[in-house]
């Protein structure tokens, strides 16, 4: 490996021939609508399983399956526990500016993707679709556009992504709003095998709708504080662990995001 | 090698089966029920009133906790959220629909679910006002339903001379109904009840003298009436 830096999947510079694996556990809270009235308390943990291939050192295809489960609890003690194969996604990542081709300090890179609607539909007793908290995955067919700057000087690193996802119809005639997400991310590796990370990620999104009807409980902005480890205990399984706390929630009606924690593991082949 | 790999461990979760458990919670279904409308309705003052339309509108359906001291000191520091228009909550339901009463025979007409969060209900709040044209119910022949809460329509007979007046009343007031339930619905657990909202419009005109009223004041007087014996004439029975 010539370059020393420890990247996780979608972060790395791209190597012909290089192909890595991952698995990435996540998860997270969110409390929608208002307490004692019509809140939904969702827990929702993510087992993503990726593989990423660079065919060229400009060019990183990437593809990621989720598997979902989602335990949903309503104010009048209602439940429900899902567990759904989510929506795959492809992306694709091109280098459109090095600015040398052996150890390049600067990257710049264009990001394009969608994801697809390989999440099963839940219904009711009735067949009618579940609302989209029930979901595993979005159900509509999502196009991904975005770009991505990585800086490389030994031991930091900076990472910065702007994507946006732009969601169709999907599942229970629900329509999301699209959707902005900003990454900055530095990276201090003073060892060999161990890399701290700290960042902010920022999502802005537009409301989304049922049936043409507006959802009160969506479209707003959040930003979180990232703190993470990398760490790579062999030659080809590299670590990771990373806490998102919510530090600016002014998410739209009554919605609240709780701490997201990430973990995973990749194997370069 | 490499890719046989990566597509295996796609192809793997793409298969996964996936497995939905829900558990349902506090339900409370809601329904009207009216007796069957007959021929004549004889009034207690020796009317019959045969009916040709009877239309009810009714707009939203709420639970009512039982009084909460603690709950009401805190509505009188937090103001209250104006509502554009009608919409169903956990404790209410903003189904606007019409009834037929000539079309009643005793069987249930469903309204909805609500599904309240654990607590004590003592009561139901059922209003009645002129619905909005997607109402379950409307037609382009109920286009009065639009500016009233209710219509009715028919003759009157007076059973000594045997004549018959024509009778046509519309209300376009707002009634609402606060019903006590016999003992309040106490939910600390998930569970299923039913309620039944009875519409007894047998007795919707009595006490009403049609020859003086029509003499009087041209049925002003006989609409209070009307409205009153409407606003007792709502029964919550839970089954």
């Amino acid at each position: 490996m010539g370059d020393p830096t420890l990247t996780i999947v979608g972060f790395e510079q791209p190597k012909a021939q290089r192909v890595r694996t991952s698995a990435t556990a996540r998860h997270r809270n969110d409390r929608i609508g208002e307490e004692n009235v019509d809140r939904l308390q969702l827990s929702e943990q993510r087992l993503e399983l990726a593989g990423a291939y660079s065919p060229t050192d400009r060019w990183t295809l990437s593809l990621m399956m989720p598997v979902v489960h989602r335990y949903v609890s309503a104010v009048n003690l209602a439940q429900a526990d899902i567990w759904a194969p989510g929506d795959l996604e492809f992306r694709a990542r091109a280098v459109v500016y090095r600015d040398r081709k052996f150890a390049p300090q600067h990257l710049v890179g264009l990001i394009g993707g969608l994801e697809f609607p390989t999440s099963s539909v839940e219904r009711d007793a009735e067949g009618i679709p579940l609302p989209l908290e029930f979901q595993a995955g979005t159900g509509s067919w999502d196009p991904i556009v975005g770009a991505s700057y990585t800086m490389f000087s030994d031991p930091w690193s900076v990472y910065l992504s702007s994507v946006g996802l732009f969601p169709t119809r999907g599942t229970a005639n629900t329509k999301a709003g699209i959707s902005f997400r900003q990454t900055a991310l530095g990276q201090l590796q003073p060892w060999k095998f161990l890399a701290f990370q700290v960042g902010v990620e920022l999502r802005i999104d537009q409301p989304g709708y049922i049936a043409g009807v507006r959802d009160p409980n969506t479209g707003g902005h959040i930003t979180y504080g990232t703190l993470g480890i990398v760490a790579l205990p062999h030659d080809k399984i590299l670590l990771h662990i990373t806490a998102a706390v919510p530090l600016i929630q002014r998410l739209d009606g009554a919605h609240e995001e709780g701490v997201g924690i990430t973990g995973g593991l990749i194997y370069e082949i | 090698m490499r890719s046989e790999i990566c597509i295996g461990a796609i192809a793997l979760t793409l298969v996964l089966p996936n497995c939905t458990m829900v558990t349902d919670g506090i339900e409370v279904d809601v329904a009207y029920r009216a007796p069957a409308t007959p021929q004549a309705v004889r009034t207690d003052m020796g009317y019959h009133v045969k009916l040709d339309r009877a239309l009810i509108a009714v707009g939203r359906v709420e639970l009512l906790e039982c009084d909460n001291f603690a709950r009401r000191l805190w509505g009188l520091f937090v103001p209250g959220r104006a509502r554009a228009h009608e919409e169903s909550t956990p404790t209410s339901l903003g189904v606007p629909m019409i009834i037929d009463l000539m079309e009643s025979s005793g069987t249930p007409l469903f309204a909805g679910t609500l599904r309240p969060p654990p607590g004590r209900y003592c009561g139901i709040r059922v209003v009645s006002a002129p619905a909005d044209a997607d109402a379950i119910g409307s037609t382009p022949e109920r286009t009065e339903m639009l500016k009233n809460s209710v219509l009715l329509e028919g003759v009157v007979e007076d059973s000594e001379t045997g004549g018959e007046v024509p009778l046509r009343a519309l209300i376009a007031e707002l009634i609402r109904w606060d019903l006590q339930f016999d003992e309040p619905l106490v939910f600390d657990s998930p569970r299923s009840v039913s309620i039944s909202l009875q519409i007894d419009h047998l007795g919707w005109f009595d006490g009403i003298d049609f020859a003086q009223f029509a003499v009087l004041d041209e049925g002003a007087a006989m609409q209070q009436r009307l409205t009153e014996n409407i606003r007792s004439s709502l029964v919550a029975e839970r089954l």
